[in-house]
């Protein structure tokens, strides 16, 4: 622009547009006022929205819409993968037929112990009157897209409050621990994966019941226990489970192997990688526990 | 014919100002382009489409394309990406101001000319959402979401080349070019 000319078209915008008699003086506050107006607003949004819960409902009826538009975006792209998901999944189903016929004899002769084991089990809870452990159901979702946050690690997923979905429930796979519903929007869900930095999940050492907290590391194949006890007894290849303290993960469900452990360096405290067991970043399907009621899955047999 | 085109006077040639539908539509369809589940591991260098059409409109629009707008389009790029509310629509604004103080020269500059020159601009966005994160308290960045930025510039001119044929401007020639002769 040149100095000292004002440009009509950006310092009054929508009179010289639509107006066929312009007004000799334009009456529209110039550009730098209007900026600062708006920089004024976007800083107080900010500072809403981080200090208070107040815009949640906003970004709530935001997403009602974006949410289901984007999974119709979606829909062409996932047929299309679906069709080359087919060729190449059936050579793999052929092998994988063969390893689990190979795997379902093996777990055969194990089932005949676990039943023995489960039957003694129940046996002792009654006779130690142990609570059982609390009952939750499944509700399967879908990832309908990973967003683009760059501070954390989340997914959406296509079910929310209208199908019963509550912030803080855990969300699994197959294979073991996969986040924590985080935001709850009427037709969908936000999950913060437990790779997530800010995500920290009450673990504990299948081999000893040392109690620690994995937290995520921002990859999809690391997680971390970040304040170890130089002395504690971890070591490679040991299996993490969740421990059911923190009253939102139920006990046992498994979160990740231990990969290696640092002596500490820098800091007075030990540190641990793990490789989480879920399939984090990989699966499409997943299941979110709903915790029921205690009274609907309590057993019956109290002594 | 080649009498008339002696007549005709020389000149820049004159370019209607860009209707409303074509402005917003393009923003909308911008926008549409950045929901698409594009895949994870390269999500990083994906560019903010709706980003680039703003600054497109912003040069060759202004009377449509204004500060509100790139307000109202980082509040629902905020919406749209789960990061706290009014982050991008601070970053959009402050740069349709950069845009609108320099349109003027930049309109008399080929697209290859004008991704060069808004190639910090764009480069600047992408620092500006990360910086502004880490000052409202986020500790982890993907500092490689930087690279979106260059990625925009590269985009500007296929933006240019196809919105200069929407808008029905000659795409070949700025108007200092001509006049010049």
């Amino acid at each position: 622009m040149a100095r000292g000319r004002p440009d009509p078209w950006t310092w009054a915008p929508s009179i010289m547009a639509t107006n066929a008699q312009a007004p000799m003086f334009v009456r529209v506050m110039g550009l730098p006022v209007r900026l600062s107006l708006y920089v004024l607003l976007c800083l107080l949004l900010m500072t809403v929205d981080a200090r208070f819960d107040v815009l949640h409902q906003v970004r709530a009826g935001l997403t009602a819409v974006l949410h289901p538009l984007q999974n119709q975006l979606a829909r062409p792209f996932r047929y299309l993968q679906e069709a080359f998901e087919f060729f190449r999944v059936h050579g793999e189903l052929l092998r994988e037929v063969h390893r689990l016929q190979a795997e379902r004899r093996e777990l055969l002769l194990k089932l005949q112990d676990r039943e023995l084991l489960q039957a003694e089990n129940a046996h002792l809870r009654t006779l130690l009157d142990l609570d059982a452990p609390p009952g939750y159901r499944a509700i399967a979702v879908e990832i309908v897209q990973t967003l683009a946050n760059p501070f954390a690690r989340k997914v959406v997923v296509n079910r929310g409050s209208r199908h019963g979905v509550s912030p803080g429930w855990p969300v699994v796979d197959a294979y073991g621990l996969v986040g924590q519903v985080t935001r709850v929007y009427p037709f969908s869900s936000e999950v913060s994966l437990i790779t997530s930095p800010e995500q920290d999940v009450p673990v504990q050492v299948l081999r000893n019941g040392l109690r620690l907290l994995v937290s995520g590391e921002g990859q999809d194949r690391l997680l971390q226990v970040r304040f170890l006890d130089m002395h504690a007894d971890l070591q490679t290849g040991d299996i993490l489970v969740t421990s059911g303290l923190d009253g939102h993960y139920p006990a046992g469900i498994p979160v990740a192997r231990v990969l290696v452990t640092e002596p500490p360096r820098h800091s007075p405290f030990a540190r641990a990688l793990c490789l989480p067991l879920a399939g984090v970043g990989k699966q499409r399907q997943l299941v979110i526990l709903q915790r029921m009621p205690d009274g609907i899955q309590a057993p019956e047999a109290r002594p | 014919m080649n009498q008339d085109a002696t007549l005709a006077p020389r000149g820049p040639q004159l370019v209607a100002p860009a209707g409303g539908r074509l402005v917003y539509g393009s923003l909308a369809v911008a926008f549409l382009l950045g929901l698409l589940p594009w895949p994870g591991q390269w999500r990083w260098l994906i560019p903010d489409f709706s980003f680039i059409v703003l600054l497109y409109w912003n040069i060759h629009a202004p009377h449509r394309a204004g500060l509100g707008l790139a307000c109202g389009l980082g509040l629902l790029t905020d919406a749209a990406r789960g990061v706290l509310f009014g982050l991008h629509g601070l970053v959009y604004v402050l740069a349709a101001f950069a845009a609108l103080s320099v349109r003027r020269r930049l309109e008399n500059f080929l697209p290859p000319g004008q991704a060069l020159q808004l190639a910090p601009l764009f480069l600047a966005k992408e620092l500006a959402v990360l910086l502004l994160g880490l000052a409202a308290g986020q500790t982890v960045i993907d500092w490689w979401t930087l690279a979106a930025g260059p990625m925009a510039a590269l985009l500007w001119l296929p933006v240019c080349l196809l919105l200069h044929r929407l808008a029905g401007r000659p795409s070949a020639a700025p108007a200092a070019a001509t006049q010049d002769k």
